[in-house]
């Protein structure tokens, strides 16, 4: 374990680094190594490219990419369902409605209140969600089969705002949908830091009651859970993970299906381990995810979103066929 | 409140919505003895089990343990004097023997409370007196049938309670597992002082192992007191509807149910009972 996470760790650093040297002008160690400690002697146009560009962008890659890894462990737990993600519970669906009516109905608005209206709509569709599947408490199946459902809905919603709105505006939303982190600055990485501690650490302390959460409702019950309670509240902690690294980057697809999944693999099926190990992944997948995006066809970049997307269907494809055999 | 030990269920009613599934039941399970629930599909055994541990809330009446309504005590200092093992128990993938049998722990550890010696012993023994040791850190997925029910039963007894209650233990086992789970159920109660209260379905196995019978129709108690005075020939063609011949099992002399069908009939069987 403790090697498995250090191994984690190093290939985070990596990565980040990694991320801080490549670029349309490279970067060498050396420069790098004296930008770090802020040498005198640092040559202040590589200064600016490391400290105001590269360095806010790998580490804003690499909090969306945690956030995103632990919202999937917990909504895996809290589902019961090895192919849940985050989105079952609308939160990409919500976001995206959100940000489409901001920018359809009111052009005027500025482009700073997007992320805003990203969570709030993401946060609104979880909340309607978890309402409509309640009765008498509520089952994993509900809240999966109305989140379906919901989503589909409000995918319809937002495809038929992009009718009506400017098609400028339109575009401008579809880039934000798309999910990436071109555009990350210091004040950004420091708010989505700021927002994320408390909900991460809640997660990983939460680690025995999303263990028991799995077992199923009457397990659970019968162990002393509060099943009700414990599902309510880390479906709040999924939802301000999530509904934070959507608002921050958009719709990043697949790392909270894929990462604690890779997880899981490599440090076994227990949160106090898994929760860790995700977020490292996480991080490791959108910061890779970014790096190839703006290095596979540069000058011109993909958005990391899409380059998720692109290694997460194979990915979705093979657990598919790895489970084919597990009865349903 | 008559302050009597145990677990007693009083003047209880239970519903599935409007559907009235168990009416004016009272049962006192008697302790440190294993006690058979038996009865046909849907005569309200899994449903009273359910209810037994706090897992219902009845529309009326109360259970009481050791005299107080189970209602007012919260669901982990439930679960630390009560054992539940569901019917066909889900684990989820890739667990071992010994990740399940820790979940045990779970009431008896505070908020942010550590991993105790304590919470070990328990484990351990829990794993020694189900036979299941050695097979500690398999997954669960690789283990047979029988060998995955003692698992559950090696959780339940990480627990630690003085109350267990089981629901089919030896449904879908193979004869060999089914005698298995019933020798080790006798022994817990036989050496370890347990209370078990067991739905089973197989009559013949519940009057040979259990001390206590209750059998159930429609939800209501239809005969209840040791097997030879629940399992006649009378009772079983009440509760099921089937005629039958009550003997003596030649191993361990307890009333054995054989019953008589109509293709007995046909071939002119069993015509002198």
């Amino acid at each position: 374990m403790i090697r498995t996470v250090s191994a984690l760790l190093v290939a985070v650093v990596l990565l980040l680094l990694t991320g801080i040297a490549h670029g349309d002008h490279p970067v060498t160690i050396g420069d790098l190594v004296s930008v770090l400690i802020r040498s005198a002697g640092a040559n202040p146009q590589i200064e600016m490219i490391v400290l105001d560009l590269r360095m806010p962008r790998v580490l804003f890659a690499l909090l969306v990419g945690a956030a995103l890894a632990v919202a999937g462990a917990i909504a895996q737990a809290v589902m019961r369902n090895p192919l849940a993600e985050p989105g079952i519970l609308g939160i990409n669906a919500g976001a995206a409605l959100a940000a489409m009516i901001l920018i359809v109905a009111f052009d005027t608005a500025p482009i700073t209140l997007l992320p805003w209206a990203g969570f709030a709509g993401a946060s609104a569709m979880v909340a309607t969600i978890y309402i409509l599947s309640w009765r008498n408490g509520t089952t994993s199946l509900r809240i999966i089969l109305i989140g379906i459902g919901l989503s589909a809905l409000a995918g319809a919603a937002t495809t038929s705002l992009t009718v009506f709105g400017e098609i400028r505006d339109v575009q401008r939303a579809m880039i934000w949908l798309a999910g990436s982190v071109y555009h990350a600055n210091w004040s950004g990485v420091q708010v989505l830091a700021l927002w994320l501690v408390a909900p991460l650490l809640l997660a990983f302390m939460s680690a025995r009651e999303l263990d028991l959460i799995r077992f199923g409702d009457s397990a659970a019950q019968s162990l002393g859970q509060r099943v009700n309670l414990a599902r309510a509240l880390m479906i709040l902690l999924c939802t301000l993970l999530s509904g934070a690294a959507v608002a921050a980057a958009g719709l990043i697809s697949f790392v909270g299906l894929v990462a604690p999944h890779m997880a899981r693999r490599l440090v076994g099926p227990s949160h106090a381990k898994l929760i860790p190990a995700s977020a490292l992944i996480g991080a490791a997948l959108v910061m890779a995810a970014d790096l190839v995006g703006r290095t596979i066809i540069a000058p011109a970049q993909l958005p990391a979103g899409l380059v998720t997307a692109l290694i997460g269907a194979p990915f979705f494809a093979y657990l598919l066929w790895g489970r084919r055999h597990v009865a349903a | 409140m008559n302050g009597s030990k145990g677990l007693v269920a009083e003047d209880v009613s239970l519903a599935y919505g409007r559907t009235v599934v168990v009416e004016d039941l009272d049962l006192a399970v008697p302790a440190q003895a294993f006690t058979a629930l038996i009865g046909p599909n849907g005569s309200g055994k899994s449903t009273i089990l359910r209810t037994l541990a706090g897992l219902l809330v009845p529309k009326k009446g109360s259970i009481l343990l050791d005299g107080s309504p189970i209602s007012r005590l919260s669901a982990k200092e439930t679960a630390r004097r009560i054992g539940v093992l569901s019917q066909g128990p889900l684990a989820p993938e890739g667990l071992t023997v010994l990740d399940l049998v820790r979940q045990g722990r779970y009431p008896h550890r505070s908020l942010f409370g550590r991993w105790s010696v304590e919470d070990d012993a328990a484990c351990e023994a829990a794993l020694t007196l189900t036979g299941m040791g050695e097979l500690a850190d398999r997954p669960l997925d690789s283990l047979s049938g029988g060998q995955r029910q003692r698992a559950w039963i090696a959780m339940t007894l990480a627990q630690e309670t003085s109350i267990l209650l089981l629901d089919e233990p030896t449904t879908f086992l193979d004869l060999a597992h089914q005698i298995e789970v019933m020798d080790l159920i006798a022994d817990l109660v036989a050496t370890r002082g347990k209370t078990v209260v067991a739905v089973l379905h197989d009559l013949n196995q519940a009057a040979r192992y259990a001390d206590h019978m209750v059998m159930l129709k429609d939800g209501t108690i239809a005969a209840v007191g040791r097997p030879e005075t629940v399992m006649t020939a009378a009772t079983i063609q009440t509760v099921f509807g089937v005629a039958a011949v009550i003997m003596a099992d030649p191993v361990a002399g307890t009333p054995m149910c054989v019953p008589i069908g109509s293709s007995d009939r046909a071939k002119g069987r069993g015509c002198q009972y």
